[in-house]
């Protein structure tokens, strides 16, 4: 079955640290409702990881579904490689 | 102040039979030096954040089991 690029993993990483930022920003904003730096830094991050994930949706596919990312034609969301797969 | 770790010994008797456990080691992550976390702290990269396992420079701690060799972290 083909291999997936080394650039496909590149991104995913490049997602899951924007992520993690993002969640330890949300804990950390739980707390302190009015760091208007914190909350400037994370509104930097969502548009940071939006741009991540049209990149790698454009490339390899839908990451998820039930709505959350656009269909490809055909239908491709389920095809390999899974997340554990990769 | 704030030690990724502290230890204390404990009293063993010379008529133990077992080896005595002559130190005891037990972990200090900053956060309990902390309280509430003052806004600004200085930050991680998003990559490094995700090795370090916070966004936060001063929260970081590498816990090492006191038996493994303390190996230098970042």
């Amino acid at each position: 079955m083909k291999q997936l690029p080394q650039d496909y993993y590149e991104l995913l990483e490049n997602l899951q640290a924007v992520d993690f930022v993002l969640v330890e920003l949300t804990l950390y904003l739980d707390t302190h409702n009015d760091d208007t730096d914190a909350i400037n830094q994370f509104n930097y991050y969502v548009k940071e990881r939006k741009k991540i994930r049209k990149d790698i949706e454009s490339k390899y596919g839908p990451l998820m579904q039930y709505g959350n990312s656009y269909s490809g034609n055909p239908w491709n969301w389920d095809d390999a490689p899974w997340p554990w797969q990769v | 102040m704030s030690t990724p770790e502290k230890s204390y010994y404990p009293y063993y008797s010379p008529y133990d039979p077992c080896k005595p456990i002559k130190v005891k080691t037990y972990s200090t992550p900053p956060n309990l030096y902390l309280g509430f976390q003052p806004p600004n702290l200085p930050q991680f990269s998003p990559k490094e954040a995700l090795r370090a396992g916070t966004l936060w420079k001063p929260l970081y701690d590498p816990y090492y089991s006191p038996y493994e060799k303390a190996k230098e972290g970042r």
